[in-house]
C-alpha cells in the first residue's frame, strides 16, 4: 500500500538526518542536492560564452557577451522600449492562444462526438498540423495588415491543431470499462460525457495546450519578423538590421524566459487540475 | 410469495453463437446465489442481461415483477475489474451511483461514509484509487454498488484478480456485510470453492450452448468461517460440482488453446 509507506517516509525523513549541522539547514541542503548540477552547468556555460565573445571573437558585430546582453536588457527596460515590445507580443500571443484553445477544444469535441464530423475534419486537421503554416505568415500579413491581427491568425494556425488532435484523442481513448460502469447505474449519454469522457480527456487536452505554448511563441516572433511595427520579433529584426548584437540577444533572452515561465506555470497548473496523475 | 428475481426462458445469441439457451430461474429475497461454469458458458453474459447492460434475444428477467429492459439503480453491479474513476477520491467514487440517480443530499453522504466504514475503508475516504491495493479497490467497488441501496447485488468475479489470501479475506468480509444487510446477491465466479463457501445455492452452467445444468443447495450452517473449507462436507460439495463441469472445463481449455 503506497499510501502508508509515503506517510512513513515523510515521518522518518527528519529522524534519518545524521548530523545536527545538516539539520540546521535542511532547505539549503535540499536545494543544493536538487539544483547544484544545473546551476553549475548554466554558470559555467555563461562564463565560457563571456570568455569566447570577449577574447576569441572580440567583435560585437558577431557575438554579444552575456554581460553586454544583461546591460542591453537593463537599458531597454529603463527606456520602456522593452515593455512596449513585450506588451505587443504578449497581447498577440494571449489573444491567439485563447482563441485557438477554445476553437481547438471545440473542434476536438466535434470530431470525437460524430463519426461524420471526424471523417470530414480529420484530413484538414492532420494535414494542417503537419504543414509548417508559419510559412504562410507573409500571406496573412498581406491579408490582415501589419498590426496585431495578422500575428493572432498565425498563432491560431499553429496552436489550434495540436489542441484539437489531443482533445479528440483524449475523448476517444476513454476507457470502455469506465463508461460501462457508469452505464450500469443507468447514466445518460450526457452524464457519461461529463462524468467520464471529459475528465479522462483533461490530461490529454492539457498536454495539447502545453505543446501550443512553444508553437505560439514561435508563431508570434516569426510573424513579427515578416512585418510588424512592434513586438519582440520586431526588436530582434531591427537590431539585426543595425548589427546591434546585444539588443538582438536581449530579445531572444526575453523570449526564452517567457517560454520557460509559461511552461513552468502551466506545469504548476497541471498539477492542480489533474492531481490524480501525479506520482 | 413471488421470487425477487425471476428468469423465464432466457436466451441470448451473438450472431451464430448461442451464448445462453432457455434459462429458467427464481431467486428469493435475501438469497445468496452463486453461478459457476467453465469459460464460455455464458455466466457473465447472464449477469449482464440481468444488469440490463445486454439485451436478451428471447425470454425475460423480472425483478420484483417488473421486466428488466435497461440498467437501473435497483441493481448494483460489482465489476471484476474495479472500474474506479482515477480522478475521484474513494469517497467520490463510492458516491457516483447516487450522483447519477440525482442530486446528492447530506443523507447520501452520511450513508456512503457508513458504507465505507462497513467495507473497512474508514480513514481512506480522501485517497485516490492509485494509492490503494487491489483488495481495497474492490472494497470501494462493493461500497459503490451498495451505496445506491439496490434490490439485488450483481457480482461479476469480483475477487478473481486478487491474490489467494486477499481473496479469502474478501470472501469472509462479503459474508459479514451480506449477513448484516440481507441483500439478494447473484455472484458469478469460476472458483467452485468460492461459490460453495459463499452461497445458499450454486447454479452450475454448461457450455455450447450456455445453459443451466444443475442447482445445488448448500446446506452448510451460517455464519461460516474459513475453517469450514476444510470440512468433509464442504470438500464433498466442491468435488460434486467439479465432476459436473470437469469435462466441459477440459473442452473449454482445449478450445481456447487451439
Amino acid at each position: 500500500m503506497s499510501a502508508t509507506s509515503e506517510g512513513a517516509k515523510t515521518l522518518a525523513a527528519p529522524a534519518s538526518r545524521p548530523a545536527a549541522t545538516a539539520a540546521a539547514h535542511p532547505l539549503a541542503d535540499a536545494l543544493r542536492r536538487r539544483y547544484l548540477a544545473g546551476t553549475l552547468s548554466v554558470v559555467g556555460g555563461l562564463l565560457l560564452w563571456e570568455l569566447i565573445s570577449r577574447v576569441l571573437v572580440a567583435n560585437a558585430l558577431f557575438l554579444a557577451a552575456p554581460s553586454q546582453i544583461a546591460v542591453a536588457i537593463y537599458d531597454l527596460a529603463m527606456t520602456g522600449e522593452l515593455w512596449h515590445h513585450v506588451g505587443v507580443s504578449a497581447a498577440e500571443f494571449a489573444v491567439g492562444y485563447v482563441i485557438a484553445s477554445v476553437l481547438g477544444i471545440a473542434l476536438g469535441l466535434a470530431m470525437a462526438s460524430s463519426v461524420t464530423a471526424k471523417q470530414a475534419l480529420q484530413p484538414w486537421v492532420s494535414g494542417l498540423y503537419a504543414t509548417p503554416t508559419i510559412a504562410l505568415a507573409p500571406l496573412f500579413i498581406l491579408w490582415f495588415g501589419i498590426g496585431i491581427w495578422s500575428k493572432v491568425i498565425v498563432v491560431i494556425s499553429l496552436v489550434l491543431f495540436p489542441v484539437a488532435i489531443n482533445t479528440e484523442a483524449g475523448l476517444r481513448t476513454t476507457s470502455e470499462r469506465l463508461i460501462e460502469m457508469l452505464r450500469s447505474f443507468g447514466a445518460s449519454q450526457r452524464q457519461i460525457f461529463f462524468k467520464v469522457s471529459l475528465p479522462s480527456a483533461v490530461p490529454f487536452i492539457l498536454a495539447g495546450l502545453k505543446l501550443g505554448i512553444g508553437r505560439g511563441l514561435i508563431a508570434v516572433v516569426v510573424a513579427e519578423l515578416f512585418g510588424s511595427r512592434a513586438g519582440l520579433g520586431r526588436l530582434i529584426s531591427q537590431s539585426a538590421d543595425a548589427f546591434n548584437m546585444p539588443e538582438l540577444f536581449a530579445g531572444v533572452v526575453v523570449l526564452a524566459v517567457a517560454g520557460i515561465v509559461l511552461t513552468a506555470g502551466f506545469g504548476w497548473l497541471e498539477k492542480r487540475l489533474v492531481p490524480w496523475t501525479r506520482d | 410469495m413471488a421470487p425477487k428475481l425471476e428468469v423465464s426462458r432466457l436466451s441470448k445469441s451473438f450472431g451464430d453463437l448461442e451464448a445462453l439457451r432457455g434459462i429458467n430461474l427464481g431467486i428469493e429475497r435475501g438469497e445468496f446465489i452463486a453461478v459457476v461454469g467453465p469459460s464460455g458458458c455464458g455466466k457473465t453474459t447472464f449477469l449482464r442481461i440481468v444488469a440490463g447492460l445486454e439485451p436478451a434475444s428471447a425470454g425475460d428477467v423480472k425483478l420484483d415483477g417488473r421486466v428488466v429492459r435497461a440498467p437501473g439503480t435497483d441493481r448494483g453491479f460489482v465489476f471484476q475489474n474495479d472500474s474506479l474513476l482515477p480522478w475521484r477520491t474513494v469517497f467520490a467514487n463510492a458516491l457516483i451511483g447516487r450522483e447519477v440517480a440525482g442530486a446528492i443530499g447530506p443523507a447520501d453522504r452520511k450513508r456512503t461514509m457508513e458504507l465505507l466504514k462497513l467495507v473497512g475503508l474508514e480513514g481512506f475516504e480522501a485517497y485516490y484509487p492509485r494509492q490503494l491495493s487491489g483488495g481495497m479497490r474492490q472494497r470501494v467497488n462493493l461500497a459503490r454498488a451498495l451505496a445506491i441501496d439496490p434490490e439485488i447485488l450483481l457480482m461479476d468475479e469480483p475477487f478473481a484478480a486478487l491474490d489467494a489470501q486477499t481473496r479469502e479475506i474478501m470472501q469472509t468480509e462479503l459474508l459479514r456485510i451480506w449477513e448484516r444487510g440481507g441483500k439478494t446477491v447473484l455472484f458469478v465466479t469460476h472458483q467452485i470453492d468460492e461459490a460453495v463457501f459463499l452461497s445458499d445455492r450454486v447454479l452450475v452452467f454448461a457450455r455450447r450452448p450456455g445453459r443451466l445444468q444443475a442447482e445445488i443447495r448448500i446446506p452448510l450452517p451460517r455464519p461460516r468461517e474459513l475453517a469450514i473449507k476444510r470440512t468433509g462436507e464442504f470438500v464433498a460439495l466442491v468435488d460434486r460440482i467439479w465432476r459436473m463441469i470437469e469435462d466441459d472445463v477440459r473442452a473449454a481449455a482445449l478450445y481456447e488453446n487451439a
